[in-house]
Parts: C-alpha cells; sequence; structure tokens
C-alpha cells in the first residue's frame, strides 16, 4: 500500500500517525499544518492546480483516494438543488433519466468536463424548478426533524430505563444488607442455637433471591420497538405498496422458419439423411462433433425461408 | 455457440437474421433505386462543393456506376480467385455481398472501389474465420512490399467505415450449404433421382453467376439454393416437379408453390440477364471515375482520414498517388 502522505511537506502516515490530511474542492491533498501555514490568510491557491481555495472549505480527508472526498462534496451541493424524488415523476423510467442525468453532472464535475456547461446546465434547471426544490427542501426538513424527535424520545426512553434499572438494584442490595443485618442482630440477641438462627437466615436469603429473580422476570410488557416505533402501528415512512405480479408461465418457443419442416436432430439417422454425409472420424468426435450436427444444419440451412415472400 | 441453443431449434439461421430483415428487399426497383439516391446525393453534394474541373458531364451517373461496379466487382471476385490460401466458397460468397451492400447506400465517386472490394474481401475473411494475417491478405497483391504496407494501411483504414455501413450486420448466409442439404435431401428423400451429384457441377456454376447479380439481395440463400438445383435439374432434362410437390409438403399449398415457381423464374432470368460490361465503356467509366477523384483529392481524403492527423492525412495521398488501378491490373 502507497503511504498516504502530504505532497507538500512530505510528511506520510508512517512517519507521523497523527497526521491530518485535508481536503479542499480541488481534489487535492494537503496536511493540517500545511494547510494552517498556506491559509494563515483565509484563502490562497490551491499548491497543486492553482485553484483559488478558502480555509474554510478544508475537509479533513475520510477516504484513500482525495477525488472521492472532492465528488461527496460535490454531490452534497448538487443534490441540495436536485432534491426531487420519485413521487414527483409520473413513471419510473422518467424518475431514472432524472438521476442518471444527476449522476452526470456529478461526474462532469467531479472530472473536470464541461464545467462551464454543466454549471449553466444547473443554473437553469435552479431557476426552472425553483418551486418544487423550495417546497422539497421543506419537506426535507420536516421529515429531517421528525426522525430527530424520534431520536430524542428514544434516548429519553432509555435513560428512563436506565435508571429504573439502578434503582432496582439498589434496592435489592439494600434488602439484602438489611437481611444480613437481621441475621447479626439475631445472632447477638436471640437465645437459639446459632445454627438454626443460620438456616432460618438461609431459607430467608433465598426467598429473597427468588423474589427478585421473580421481579426480573416480571419485566413490564413493552409496546415500543428499541427503535422508538410503537408496536401494532403502521408506520408512515416506509409506505409498502403491494405489487400484483402475474406469476411467469413458461410458453414453448416458436419459431417460424418460412420453410418446410426440418428433421429433429435424433431422427436424423433413423431417416437415412446420415448415409449420404462424411462419417465423423474419430478425431472429430472428440471435440463433440457428430456427422449429424453439420447435417442438420445443411438442411436446416436449405429450408429455413424457402417459402418467404 | 451453438451447444447453447435448444437442440434441433437454429436460432442462428437466416430466418432471423439480419439478413432477412434488413437486407432482403422485395423487388428489382427499390435496390435501384437506392443507388439511383447514393448517386444523386453524391452528385448535389459535388455540385455543390463548386469545385472549377466538377460539372454534370464529368460526374457518374447512376448506369456508369453500374458498369463500374460490375467491372470492380468481377475483380473482386477473380482476386478471391486466385487468392493464396484458397478462399472457401463463402469468404468469397460473403465479401461480394459485403461490396453489394455497401454500394447500395453508397456512391462509387465517393468511396474508391478499388480500396473497398479488398477492404470487403479481408473483412469477410475475418468474419467467416477464414483466417489470414493482414500481410498474408496483401502479400496475395503483386506489389512491392512498401506498395503491400500502403494497402494495408488503407485496408485497415476504411475497414471500420466498412462496418458501419454494413449496419454491423456481419453474418451473411451464402447459397452454399443449402445446396449441400439440398443434395442430402435428394440423396434421402427422393430416390426416382438417380444421381444427385450430377446436379452439382451446373448447380455450383449457377450459384457462382447469382453471386454477381443482385438475387443475394432479393432471395433467401435456401430459394437461390434450389433454384440453382431445378435449374441443373432443368439441364440435364429432369423434372423435379414431385420432389416440391411430396417432398417439400407443397401439393396442399398451391399458393405457395406458384409463388416459388414465380420469384424461381425471376432469379433464372436476373442470372442469364448478366453480362460483363464492355472493356472500351469500363475504360471510359474508369477515366472519369479518376478525374473525379483527382478533383476532390483533398477534401476527400480530409473526411476519411483521421481528422486531426495531419501525418496520416498526407501519408495516405501520397499513397493514394503511387498505388493505382495498374498495380491491380497485374493480377
Amino acid at each position: 500500500m502507497d503511504d498516504q502522505g502530504c505532497p507538500r511537506c512530505k510528511t506520510t502516515k508512517y512517519r507521523n500517525p497523527s497526521l491530518k490530511l485535508m481536503v479542499n474542492v480541488c481534489g487535492h491533498t494537503l496536511c493540517e499544518s500545511c494547510v494552517d501555514m498556506l491559509f494563515v490568510r483565509g484563502s490562497g491557491n490551491c499548491v497543486q492546480c492553482d485553484t483559488p481555495l478558502r480555509k474554510s472549505n478544508f475537509r479533513v480527508q475520510l477516504f484513500e483516494d482525495p477525488a472521492i472526498g472532492k465528488e461527496v462534496e460535490i454531490r452534497k451541493k448538487v443534490l441540495k438543488i436536485y432534491n426531487k424524488r420519485e413521487f414527483d415523476f409520473s413513471s419510473l423510467t422518467e424518475y431514472n433519466d432524472y438521476l442518471e442525468q444527476v449522476e452526470d453532472i456529478v461526474f462532469n464535475l467531479a472530472n473536470n468536463m464541461d464545467v462551464e456547461m454543466t454549471k449553466q446546465k444547473m443554473e437553469q434547471y435552479q431557476r426552472d424548478n425553483k418551486d418544487v426544490i423550495q417546497r422539497n427542501k421543506a419537506k426535507l426538513t420536516r421529515e429531517q426533524e421528525e426522525l430527530e424527535e424520534l431520536l430524542l424520545q428514544e434516548q429519553q426512553d432509555s435513560e428512563l430505563r436506565r435508571l429504573e434499572t439502578l434503582q432496582e438494584e439498589q434496592r435489592q442490595l439494600q434488602a439484602k444488607r438489611k437481611n444480613k443485618q437481621a441475621l447479626l442482630d439475631e445472632l447477638e440477641n436471640s437465645k437459639l442455637p446459632a445454627a438454626v438462627l443460620l438456616a432460618q437466615h438461609k431459607d430467608r436469603a433465598a426467598h429473597l433471591e427468588t423474589q427478585i429473580e421473580k421481579q426480573k422476570q416480571n419485566v413490564k410488557p413493552t409496546n415500543i420497538f428499541s427503535t422508538g416505533i410503537m408496536m401494532g402501528q403502521t408506520v408512515s415512512l416506509a409506505s409498502v405498496s403491494r405489487v400484483e405480479e402475474v406469476l411467469y408461465c413458461y410458453q414453448p418457443l416458436y419459431i417460424d422458419t418460412y420453410g418446410p419442416p426440418v428433421p429433429e436432430l435424433d431422427q436424423l439417422g433413423r431417416k437415412g439423411f446420415l448415409n449420404h454425409v462424411r462419417a465423423a472420424s474419430l478425431q472429430d468426435q472428440a471435440g463433440g462433433y457428430t456427422s449429424g450436427l453439420a447435417c442438420h444444419r445443411a438442411i436446416q440451412d436449405a429450408f429455413s425461408g424457402l417459402f418467404s415472400l | 455457440m451453438r451447444m447453447h441453443l435448444p437442440r434441433g431449434r437454429g436460432l442462428n439461421m437466416y430466418h432471423n437474421s439480419s439478413q432477412k430483415k434488413f437486407w432482403t428487399y422485395d423487388k428489382e426497383e427499390t435496390l435501384d433505386k437506392l443507388r439511383l439516391e447514393a448517386n444523386q446525393k453524391f452528385c448535389s453534394k459535388a455540385l455543390s462543393s463548386g469545385k472549377p474541373g466538377i460539372n454534370e458531364s464529368t460526374l457518374l451517373n447512376e448506369q456508369e456506376e453500374k458498369v463500374l461496379f460490375k467491372h470492380y466487382e468481377k475483380r473482386l471476385l477473380d482476386f478471391c480467385a486466385v487468392f493464396k490460401p484458397v478462399m472457401p466458397k463463402s469468404v468469397v460468397g460473403t465479401a461480394c455481398m459485403y461490396f453489394r451492400r455497401f454500394y447500395l447506400n453508397n456512391s462509387l465517386m465517393e468511396y474508391h472501389p478499388r480500396t473497398i472490394m479488398l477492404t470487403c474481401a479481408y473483412l469477410s475473411c475475418k468474419v467467416d474465420e477464414f483466417n489470414v494475417s493482414s500481410t498474408q491478405f496483401v502479400g496475395n497483391l503483386q506489389e512491392s512490399p512498401a506498395g503491400q504496407e500502403r494497402a494495408v494501411d488503407q485496408i485497415l483504414e476504411y475497414e471500420l467505415l466498412l462496418i458501419q455501413q454494413l449496419n454491423f450486420h456481419l453474418v451473411v448466409h451464402n447459397p452454399y450449404r443449402p445446396l449441400e442439404g439440398f443434395l442430402i435431401d435428394l440423396k434421402t428423400r427422393y430416390p426416382l433421382l438417380e444421381n444427385p451429384e450430377m446436379l452439382r457441377k451446373s448447380a455450383e456454376d449457377f450459384l457462382n453467376r447469382a453471386t454477381m447479380t443482385d438475387a443475394g439481395l432479393l432471395f433467401s440463400p435456401s430459394q437461390i439454393a434450389l433454384t440453382a438445383v431445378l435449374n441443373s435439374a432443368a439441364r440435364a432434362g429432369l423434372k423435379m416437379d414431385v420432389y416440391l410437390n411430396e417432398c417439400m409438403g407443397l401439393k396442399e399449398d398451391k399458393e405457395t408453390l406458384s409463388k416459388m415457381y414465380e420469384s424461381m423464374r425471376r432469379m433464372t432470368s436476373l442470372v442469364k440477364a448478366y453480362e460483363l460490361p464492355k472493356a472500351e465503356e469500363v475504360s471510359i467509366c474508369k477515366q472519369k471515375l479518376e478525374r473525379i477523384y483527382a478533383e476532390f483529392a483533398t477534401n476527400l481524403k480530409r473526411k476519411h482520414g483521421y481528422e486531426d492527423d495531419d501525418h496520416v492525412v498526407k501519408r495516405q495521398m501520397v499513397a493514394d498517388e503511387e498505388w493505382t488501378d495498374d498495380d491491380l491490373d497485374a493480377l
């Protein structure tokens, strides 16, 4: 594996394991210290391609290939504008065309092909579809909010559960401690022999244990999945529409040869056709050839399309 | 390939070929119309180019094109006939069909038949699995090594154009295998005929002559083969009606039978009507053709050459000047 490194100061991950590589919109890498040094004033040009860059646009390089980081950036930007979704289209084909168009744009921008044209196209699209974009953006944020709400609730629930179990454990611990204390007290004050007391204590302890066990099994029946979705409630996010498919039914292949019927391959010998072709030699047969194949093909060719026109 | 197909179905046969779908026409007039269109298209382009040496009389008309086409087609067949190693018949048939298909939609004045015919032969060697290297191929030209190299360059330059003009329909079904099929069938199912092998010679002769006509663009290869057989039988004074009625199952189907006879009659007259163009006619047309090429030399080369590649274009021009028809005549 090539060791990743900063192209400017030549530090590599091997020599400096804490090296942080950054990547900007042009897709070229720099390490963090070089970025700090070169972009003290907040902006400057890329060392490798001279593109004017802003310091604030540097991101930590997540992928080994810096070009991917660049593409991700671009994709984010493009998808902000091209945010239509499947139900905005009347047919799947249209939606697929649309997706392909988006991919084309991302590809062009990421690979510096027809950048001007593509940018113009994007602007044009943005102007033409202002309303739809706004609407979809609002929809997206609403969905985002819903999701966040769900997450928050889930967090609260798990926090609550954690506290409950903690309390439960403490209660049990207390009960055990009380039991022990009681034993000591009894040993101190009672006139009964120690062995009897011990046996009594053991009994009580066992009783306590079973009680705890019972309680543990007695967990409240939940009505919420771990994902925070209510049981027995259809989920609005994934509306599953059932598609009725007709079962596939095999139709035997029929080919019109536009000619008289050709005898079947395995009938050729019986009908005497093979008496009139060169017999296959042993060497021929080794490869799977039989004289029937050539004979059959010749007759097929002779009859095919004979009656056409 | 054949092993993957259902047995006895013949999916790669003529009946679902591109030849039947795209390259079989209903009548001769359609072919003439296509050729006329190609001729006129080039003529109007040439006239509008404003070259001083180009006017109606210097251009070839469609009849003259036909004369030259026949001439070069014969040359193609002659070239294939003396080719070493011996070329299988199907390769020759395929080459000839490529040549015919190419000039159905293109004018001889646009692409020089001398180059196209060699390219057709070369391509058909490849397609029909007749393994000849390019050096071996041009070794059949009576040329200096340098001239052969130029010929290779030209062939390779035009190969892609040819494939494109053939619409990438490269499989050609020739009537030779159907003829074998009929002979086998006759031997097996038609004992009335004592010695079917005696029909072979003149039937093959018929097929060779049919290659030089439009038969391949009008009829299916099996029809051509059957016509060859029946013609050969007629020549030997034999009646074959019983074979058609009984073995082909046409006894009940009078309509198909009469249609068959009709197309056979058309084909026979087509083959009989063929005659080689006269030498003086050919030489006049050839002069005209060369003059047109000289006139267009520069911009035509620009078109087929690799447009931005100056050195290729230049080299091609030189090659064309040096490599003329006379080199081929040495064959």
